[in-house]
């Protein structure tokens, strides 16, 4: 016995550290599981049991069932669904469309603070949504806005809560979030591959077709998808601009949480959103391979 | 490393849980008594308590009330609620100005047992009865309840219709040429983008009546409000309605040049915007006649039941019904008020002229018309 | 790239056009009162206006609250997985993807579901208490768990970035060696070198709660964003100038940044 305690006294600190039994690293990770489990998990385990539950008017007893799933995908509520798509993948797409050569320019400037400016604007646009854009939005664009009437906009039936409006204003987002995404993509198409193809005799054209977009490909579709993700999860800026009138799934979703006439509506709600998380997975499932995919070509 | 680190953690958990624990506990017991002991929370009149005086003190105790969805220019609320405050000196706290009917009941049900809850609520006539089914409201009866006619009034005393008027159409005529006065005017190409509701239907006590009016105009009846739907289907269809929610900001800058609205908030808006610009017209159709009065109440789990009972009792006495008068709004006390004299004969003077006596729709007949309603709007709009 | 230049010119004229005009108008909309011929009324009257100070206060402690908590927890499990535990990293990375497959108003469907556990079940337990604890209008603590789950993506990627470009494994060693603990090697030699991913994980955090509307305005609080569209009801021209000075102000704070910190711009979004 004396001799171990010696033994401690004796050593070193640096050896005793070493031998002190280490607390495993995984330690470190266990708040932030613990925070999500409940922050996260708890609520998400609501939603699952509430889309699957349905309560019998009469008799007040809840039982599961998919009922709530279907009526989900029926009627409003479908077409509030179609209605989230179809305007997310035509912001999207026109949002890359016009994003790829925002940035093409953006990353070929010669000047470093036309660059920054860019780049630090697309920062904050890309943030700039919800009720502020709306708002700005309507002031230019509505039915009273500035533009509306000094360019007498009105007489060409140019209505802005309405589909193509809605485009627009997403686009003040989408935009600037495709600069952000694809710029480093961008960057990474190196420019030998550019003086080497012209040395060959390529055009601009020949150059795009064949070496840069191939290349940029991974990276464009996984944009793609991150502006359609969002654009699909986007509430703040409809429901500031529209109110609930125009057949959006996330407008539906907040309706129904606010209670609806017809009592059991929550649970559809809940389904709903079940519906929204799926969509938004697969779009998800689409976008990291991509993009994993994009940074190995580029690193 | 383990020493320092276990150490770390076990006092972010100690943290953690001295937090959580402090905050527990299960939820209060509503007590808010007189002097004998009587409870406040379960009075169903002043009588219950003691008499007014014995309520007033109860209320001044309390010191607060807390309001929900009572715009400052809707009905002249802004002088009733300054006046309440003047005379008994509870402070009034009013959240979201704008919030709608269903707003109101959400907000009771999502927050019972915490001291945010709304103590009285004031609800478009069809959200009352939903209200009432859910057991959200507390019997009361106010000292002239006798005096409320017998369709407008809640047969437990839950809820009674408080002021009314009915569905017209307001229209900036700086904005608009021709003013339209009737539902059928409305669908004219001319008025295109022009034309709003206050709101949701399924959601507003307003943008309901507004579509029950539209139901009237197009041969429907109270049992039926489909041709309502398939109006505005028609409207959204000739590009003549827009979704914006009519405000006072959307009527001052122009963004809602024509607004079907109650006719004592039109009829505000006229006063109120004549210097900013707009020249606001009211007309109630004459194709759509339809008259609604909002419902007062309580709620039952109210965290200062004294005051909302207080409330109640200065919104049906002379003062109140006569301020509201002065809002353009019909109170509910209005027949026995002009028996008895004490009507404010100015103002009633300058109320919108309509023809014939007005009827409202019954309990069943709303109820399904809300149902319908639920099912088709999104559907109606979304065209 | 001569060829290229009047291109250039095209792309970037018309991009300036759709990103300044709204603006421009904006601006327009907030000084002209027809009738008034121009006015600065809106912009004078929103230190006075009801509510804006408070909202905005409240919206910057939710946001201090966050940026504290959510670095709190990354920063030490992220350091933890770079120096050890590799079956862990998987799962951390997928945790902190899962909050961008639940869009907001998913999210906060969920969170009212379970809030409405409190009064409904709840509330003979001592639960039930925490429950409006943390529902305090002047404090809402259940947004700020919200929010951190929201800023894990954005945190992660940013700090991810950050840590792979140093190394950790070296630097933690070599403090160690030279005699620090753990604590101090992790804050004198670790986190220094993170500061630009820390600061755009900071200024992430923050962009987010100020804007953030969705869940704010559906469990019934009113910080900043959800009083713009409150007051947008009765003062148009009010709320308007409020959206238009906080974006300049959060352009000028994430230029700042740019010059202050480092250069790890990651994108984040929201609706």
């Amino acid at each position: 016995m004396t001799a171990t305690l010696t033994g401690v006294d004796v050593a070193p600190p640096v050896a005793s550290a070493k031998r002190r039994r280490r607390a495993p690293g995984w330690l470190a990770v266990v708040p932030l599981l613990v925070f999500t489990a409940i922050a996260f998990g708890v609520p998400a385990v609501a939603m699952l049991d509430g889309a699957f539950s349905v309560k019998n008017q009469a008799t007040g007893a809840s039982s599961y069932s998919t009922e709530n799933l279907t009526t989900s995908l029926h009627g409003a509520y479908l077409t509030a669904l179609l209605g989230s798509v179809k305007l997310s993948a035509v912001s999207a797409g026109l949002g890359a469309l016009l994003g790829l050569p925002l940035a093409q320019v953006v990353v070929t400037s010669r000047f470093r603070a036309l660059r920054e400016a860019i780049l630090t604007a697309s920062g904050v646009l890309a943030n700039f949504g919800g009720v502020p854009l709306a708002f700005a939005f309507v002031a230019t664009l509505g039915n009273a806005g500035v533009l509306t009437i000094h360019l007498g906009l009105k007489d060409t039936g140019w209505d802005l809560y309405s589909f193509w409006g809605l485009v627009i204003v997403y686009l003040y987002f989408l935009i600037p979030l495709m600069v952000l995404t694809i710029t480093p993509a961008l960057d990474g198409l190196r420019s030998q591959w550019r003086e080497a193809a012209q040395n060959n005799g390529a055009t601009a054209v020949q150059y795009w077709r064949h070496i840069a977009l191939p290349v940029l490909l991974p990276s464009l579709l996984g944009g793609l998808v991150l502006l359609f993700g969002s654009a699909f999860a986007a509430y703040a800026t409809a429901a500031a601009m529209v109110g609930s009138s125009v057949p959006l799934v996330t407008l539906q979703i907040a309706d129904a949480i606010s209670g609806n006439v017809l009592v059991g509506q929550e649970n559809v709600a809940l389904a709903l959103s079940l519906d929204m998380v799926l969509v938004a997975g697969l779009v998800m499932a689409v976008y990291l391979p991509l993009q994993r995919r994009s940074a190995r070509w580029l690193a | 490393m383990s020493q320092s680190r276990t150490a770390v953690l076990t006092g972010s958990l100690a943290v953690v849980a001295a937090l959580a624990l402090s905050a527990c506990g299960a939820a209060p017991d509503n007590a808010s008594t007189t002097a004998d002991g009587k409870n406040a929370a379960t009075a169903t009149s002043a009588a219950d308590l003691g008499g007014m005086d014995a309520l007033v003190k109860a209320a001044k105790k309390e010191g607060t009330l807390h309001a929900i969805a009572l715009p400052r220019d809707w009905a002249n609320y802004g002088a009733l609620i300054d006046g309440f405050t003047k005379k008994y000196g509870i402070k009034i706290q009013v959240e979201n100005p704008d919030g709608s009917s269903q707003d109101e009941i959400n907000a009771v049900t999502s927050r019972k047992g915490q001291d945010r809850a709304p103590d009285v609520l004031d609800l478009g006539s069809s959200f009352a009865l939903s209200a009432a089914q859910q057991g959200l409201l507390a019997p009361y009866k106010v000292a002239s309840y006798a005096d409320i006619p017998s369709g407008q009034k809640d047969t437990q005393a839950r809820w009674y219709n408080d002021y009314g008027g009915y569905i017209s159409i307001g229209c900036d005529a700086k904005r608009v040429k021709t003013c339209p006065t009737t539902f059928a005017d409305l669908l004219k190409p001319q008025y295109k983008g022009q034309v709003a509701l206050n709101g949701n239907p399924t959601k507003s006590g307003s943008a309901f009546g507004g579509v029950y009016a539209a139901a009237l105009a197009n041969g429907g009846s109270f049992d039926d409000i489909q041709p309502g739907l398939d109006f505005f289907a028609k409207l959204k269809k000739n590009g003549n309605y827009t979704p914006v929610e009519s405000t006072p900001a959307t009527v001052e800058k122009g963004e809602t040049p024509i607004s079907i609205d109650w006719d004592y908030l039109n009829a505000g808006y006229a006063d109120e915007f004549k210097s900013k610009g707009v020249d606001w017209k009211v007309s109630v159709p004459s194709d759509g006649q339809f008259s609604q009065y909002y419902s007062q109440a309580i709620n039952k789990d109210a965290p200062h039941p004294a005051a909302a009972r207080l409330w109640q009792e200065y919104l049906y006495s002379t003062e109140g019904q006569n301020l509201w008068l002065g809002g353009y709004a019909r109170p509910a006390l209005m027949t026995s008020m002009e028996k008895a004299g004490t009507l404010d004969k100015t103002a009633a003077a300058k109320l919108p002229k309509v023809s014939g006596t007005p009827s409202f729709p019954t309990e069943a007949q709303q109820s399904k018309a809300k149902t319908v309603i639920a099912q088709g709007w999104a559907k109606a709009v979304s065209g | 790239m001569a060829r290229l230049n009047p291109w250039r010119w095209v792309v970037l004229g018309l991009a300036a056009l759709y990103f300044l005009v709204p603006l421009a108008a904006s601006v327009v909309f907030t000084v002209d009162v027809p009738g008034q011929g121009v006015t600065f009324d809106a912009y004078s009257q929103i230190v006075s206006t009801d509510g804006f100070v408070s909202s905005l206060l409240l919206s910057l402690e939710l946001a201090l609250a966050t940026i504290a908590i959510v670095l709190l927890l990354m920063v030490p499990a992220m350091v933890a997985l770079r120096l050890g535990a590799p079956r862990l990293r998987p799962v951390v990375e997928v945790i902190c993807q899962l909050p961008l497959v639940v869009p907001p108003i998913a999210f906060v469907a969920g969170i009212s579901t379970v809030l409405k556990w409190g009064p409904e079940y709840l509330s003979r337990t001592p639960l039930f208490e925490t429950f409006v604890a943390i529902q305090n209008p002047g404090f809402p603590f259940v947004l700020v768990m919200a929010y951190v789950v929201m800023a894990l993506p954005f945190v992660h990627r940013s700090l991810d970035a950050g840590l792979r470009a140093i190394d950790v494994r070296t630097l933690v060693e070599a403090a160690r060696s030279c005699g620090a603990s753990w604590p101090q090697a992790l804050v004198r030699t670790v986190l220094p070198n993170l500061r630009g991913a820390l600061l755009n994980a900071a200024f992430l955090t923050l962009a987010l709660v100020l804007g953030e509307f969705t869940v704010a305005q559906l469990l019934g609080f009113q910080p900043f964003a959800v009083w713009i569209y409150s007051v947008g009801g009765s003062q148009a021209q009010l709320s308007v100038a409020v959206s238009v000075l906080s974006l300049l102000v959060t352009w000028a704070l994430l230029l700042a940044l740019a010059g202050v910190g480092g250069r790890t711009r990651t994108a984040s979004s929201r609706g």
